[in-house]
């Protein structure tokens, strides 16, 4: 009995730096936010708020209106393509850069992880104005080589929608194929010959064998980007709707409705209380598809 | 003979996939690189050709003589080294215990801990200035880093106990059994084989580190107190608002040095597993 | 559960053990935050080395600066003393609370010797809140190589034919950021309009903003797609574009590129008579509520020198933009300056952006508005009436 007691009070020990990382990083934010939200701190009440209760979230309520629900539409299925896209490609490329004999896999491998090692800003950057432009980006110059008439590739919803996939599907990949490459390599060889002498296809090995192997390893990463192609605000705000260089495009993810029609009021309380919305609305989401919680049992 | 001849061709022309995937996925960058090699200040210039008209590196010499560059790169490489090593320090025994050991309280954990990204951090500054305040950690490396480690902590505690759970725990109790104490089995035996996932996890650090400009222009003050990337993103917004080829020169300098590493590291990712081929 | 439990006990106890390390306030020296190049940067500092030998000045560069202040402009450990600055957003830092009025602090009619814009433009309900050092405002340049003085528009219909004529194949008569708020407003003021009034009604004449918006189309249409900095800019110094409207900072690249820059008058609306007005940013400093009160002797010292002409006429010919102190005319480097006096002719018809906080939120509705009229091509009308309603329902929320 008390060496298991013993035994708990260690595993509370070791495990506790990293927890109170997490608690003060980012448990406490949310709690913080979710204190703001109940105020009403405002540019008139900056630093003499007082507690008022559940208005900001009356108010906010207003903000969920058919603009938002059109934007929780897009970004529902911006996630979900940008996910199956991702999970699909960087599968396939991380199996193509595991087959044996592949000399130069390592230039491959840090060439294409190029894209991850540039800041976000300054790539985005980099498409809007070296890809995207109307004027002179290289894709209207392709299509000028071409003879044909020059796009404002993101000026509509849809280009703008597609655009932005691809861009965020270039940043994200990199990371993606690493973490598929990793889970690939932590599978046993052994397994592979077996069923290659039982005669299964390669369908039948990958569905049967690699699947099943590398889900749990993949899972949290997996996880973690959904959240974050959910929460996607840089690449959407940069490219087509960033104050002075919007292109004309009316795709918005939830957050960057947020922040057009709650952020932009320097009303923290009732800003905060949108954001404490909008995590209660991804909880319910995570809920309703009953995300797997871990690869454990 | 049949058969190499089949495999011959069929590497050939999954080399020339990925050639032709690089250069794909490259574009932009080989883009800015061209930028960056031109003389003129030029957006437009020579049409499709990926090849800069006239030669220069004078666009990297403003980099490198005109910004403080170099005292970017070292608080860079301070932060990003100091945050690698207290996440792996904090996460590695935690994600251990959580993939070994049962207690209570554990699942309730790890099923918020993922719930936990859901929550949009967009105002999270706030909270977090008025965290690092009374600890007199405003202005102060220190703060960065705390920031910095807290926030990849989660990915960190996670991504590591998904791969401590594959590794079968039959090694582990047969080490045990020849005597080796907790504190050896972890060294000598789970470690090595979670190398792989180690070393993603600090890449995946140093990256974040490496790459974050909001905290870093947020609550540093001073020139000689930016990083790499704050840095760079301070001077597009003044100096090289006009000056697109500086900017592209800086963009790819910054990049070079995260590949050096990765490129480096490629070694220590593959796993233990498969070269010991402990599980059969 | 318990678990939670015991880290939130952590935290609270943390916290308030953490206690808050107060720091001496040191009498003689300052901080002063900028967002502002290298080169004006400079000049301030060097000047200031020289006027207030005893006090230990630095200049911090800060990118983020209005957002940091809004974390930290209560904090004498983490704020600067003074900040460099725009005045638009003078109403909102008064609101909550961070500024010290600077009449309290200058000798009595130190005003008096300002250009009457500049101070109107620091002044927040009846107070001044910023000491003004320089303004900027946006220009009609062109380029003598295409647009010989005389070609240069007077009205707004004679640049209209100029840029039907010579807007082409890559080659444009006229560009602007025309999808962009600073740079739409010149028009709506042209029409009489304005975007925010005194008191804080958005669009407080729809008829005039529509008009404009309505007018502006025809010239948007011979514009490129993009509203953005990047594309204006380069067609411009690339020589693809024969004209534009843009600031000071457009004139240092442009001279670099070899272009022979012209500034002529901007252009009136042939419908009303009133000429093209740009909007006027005054850059100045700004008191912090916690250095007035902890060094009151050294901030007035501080102030007390930036009112001397010279700094005005270094800052001036630093940034490219104009002297807020009307005795810096007289400087004969001033005087023989054509791009400081075309500023300074510009000043008077120019409009100070309104210092109001509710023009942070009239921004976004503005460009919001532009882009459904220019970009997106919906109905002026429609568009209007949802610009409005937006605006009225974001300053609401602002409260």
């Amino acid at each position: 009995m008390d060496k298991k007691k013993k035994s708990v009070l260690v595993s509370y020990l070791v495990s506790a730096p990293s927890l109170t990382l997490i608690a003060l990083m980012v448990v406490f934010p949310i709690l913080y936010t979710f204190f703001i939200s109940l105020t009403n701190m405002s540019v008139y009440h900056w630093f003499d708020f007082t507690i008022i209760g559940l208005q900001n979230y009356y108010r906010a309520l207003f903000v969920f209106d058919s603009g938002f629900l059109s934007a929780l539409l897009a970004t529902v299925l911006w996630t979900a393509v940008s996910m199956l896209l991702q999970l699909v490609l960087a599968f396939l490329l991380a199996s193509a850069l595991n087959v044996p004999k592949l000399r130069p896999r390592k230039v491959y491998k840090t060439l294409l992880m190029f894209p991850w090692a540039m800041p976000g800003y300054v790539s985005i950057l980099l498409w809007k104005t070296g890809i995207f432009n109307s004027e002179f980006g290289l894709l209207n110059q392709l299509m000028e080589a071409l003879g044909r008439e020059t796009v404002r590739w993101l000026s509509t919803d849809l280009s703008a929608f597609l655009c932005c996939t691809v861009v965020n599907l270039w940043l994200a990949l990199p990371f993606m194929i690493m973490i598929m490459d990793g889970a690939l390599q932590s599978i046993d060889r052994s397994y592979y010959e077996s069923a290659i002498l039982d005669g299964a296809t390669w369908l039948e090995r990958t569905r049967y064998i690699t699947l099943p192997a590398i889900r749990p390893i993949i899972a949290p990463a997996v996880i973690i980007t959904i959240f974050t192609t959910f929460k996607q605000f840089d690449v959407v705000y940069l490219l087509t709707q960033q104050m002075g260089a919007r292109t004309g495009s009316g795709f918005h993810t939830i957050l960057t409705y947020a922040y057009e029609n709650a952020f932009v009021t320097n009303n923290y309380g009732y800003s905060s209380a949108i954001s404490i919305l909008i995590f209660l609305l991804m909880l319910a989401f995570s809920a309703r598809f009953q995300l797997r919680e871990e690869g454990d049992a | 003979m049949k058969k190499r001849m089949r495999e011959t061709l069929g590497l050939t022309a999954l080399n020339l996939f990925f050639i032709v995937l690089c250069f794909l996925t490259l574009i932009p960058i080989l883009y800015a690189l061209r930028v960056s090699l031109s003389g003129s200040n030029s957006l437009l210039s020579s049409g499709l050709s990926l090849l800069p008209e006239e030669f220069t590196l004078s666009n990297y010499l403003a980099v490198f003589t005109g910004e403080d560059i170099l005292t970017w790169f070292g608080n860079s490489i301070f932060l990003a080294a100091a945050t690698v090593a207290i996440s792996l320090a904090v996460s590695v025994p935690a994600a251990y215990c959580f993939s070994r050991r049962r207690f209570p309280g554990r699942r309730l954990v790890l099923k918020w801990l993922v719930l936990l990204n859901s929550f949009p951090a967009i105002l999270s500054m706030f909270a977090i200035y008025r965290l690092l305040r009374p600890l007199g950690l405003v202005n102060h490396r220190l703060g960065l880093i705390l920031v910095y480690t807290g926030t990849m902590a989660v990915f960190s505690l996670w991504n590591m106990k998904g791969y401590f759970d594959t590794i079968p725990l039959e090694i582990e109790e047969a080490a045990r059994m020849d005597g080796a104490t907790d504190l050896q089995v972890v060294t000598r035996i789970v470690m090595p084989l979670a190398k792989p996932s180690v070393v993603v996890t600090a890449l995946m650090v140093l990256i974040y580190v490496w790459n974050e400009y909001i905290y870093a222009t947020t609550f540093m003050t001073g020139e000689a107190n930016y990083t790499l990337a704050a840095g760079l993103y301070a001077l597009q917004a003044t100096e090289m608002r006009g000056s697109w080829p500086v900017f592209a020169a800086a963009s790819i300098v910054v990049s070079v040095p995260v590949l050096v590493i990765f490129f480096l590291c490629q070694r220590h990712m593959t796993s233990g597993l498969t070269a010991g081929g402990v599980k059969g | 559960m318990k678990k939670l439990c015991a880290i939130l006990l952590a935290l609270v106890l943390l916290l308030t053990l953490a206690a808050c390390g107060g720091k001496e306030t040191d009498q003689n020296s300052f901080v002063i935050w900028h967002d502002k190049e290298d080169a004006v940067a400079k000049v301030l500092e060097d000047y200031l080395k020289t006027a207030l030998p005893d006090y230990t000045i630095t200049l911090e560069k800060k990118t983020s600066l209005t957002d940091s202040l809004k974390l930290v402009g209560n904090d004498p450990s983490s704020a600067p003393d003074l900040f460099l600055f725009a005045h638009d957003k003078v109403g909102l830092f008064a609101e909550m609370g961070i500024l010290a009025p600077v009449e309290d602090l200058l000798p009595a009619g130190a005003l008096d010797a300002y250009l009457p814009m500049t101070v109107e433009a620091a002044t927040y309900k009846g107070t001044v809140y910023q000491l003004p050092l320089y303004f900027e405002t946006l220009l009609f340049l062109y380029n003598s190589k295409y647009m010989t003085p005389e070609m240069a528009p007077e009205t707004t219909e004679d640049l209209y034919a100029y840029m039907e004529a010579n807007t082409g194949r890559d080659r444009f008569g006229f560009v602007e950021q025309h999808s962009t708020a600073y740079y739409a407003a010149a028009w709506i003021h042209g029409f009489g309009g304005e975007i925010l009034s005194a008191d804080g009604t958005p669009f407080p004449d729809p008829q005039a903003v529509k008009d404009a918006l309505r007018y502006h189309q025809k010239f948007v249409a011979l514009m490129p797609g993009e509203t953005e900095y990047a594309t204006v800019n380069t067609l411009f110094l690339e020589g693809k574009a024969d004209s534009t409207i843009g600031g000071p900072w457009m004139v240092p690249s442009a001279r670099d590129a070899g272009i022979e820059l012209g500034i002529a008058p901007m252009p009136t609306v042939d419908e009303t008579g009133l000429p093209l007005a740009p909007y006027s940013g005054v850059q100045g400093v700004h008191v912090l509520t916690h250095a007035a009160k902890d060094k009151p002797e050294a901030v007035k010292a501080l102030l007390e020198a930036l009112l001397d002409p010279t700094v005005g006429v270094e800052l001036a010919l630093a940034s490219g933009c104009a002297p807020a102190r009307s005795d810096c005319y007289e400087d004969s480097a001033v005087a023989n300056d054509p791009m400081v006096q075309a500023m300074r002719t510009t000043a008077e018809i120019a409009v100070p952006m309104p210092n109001l906080p509710e023009m942070d939120v009239m921004w976004t509705v503005l460009s919001n508005l532009l882009t459904d009229v220019n970009l997106s091509g919906k109905d002026v009308d429609e568009s209007f009436d949802e610009a409005l309603a937006e605006a009225e329902n974001l300053i609401a929320n602002m409260q």
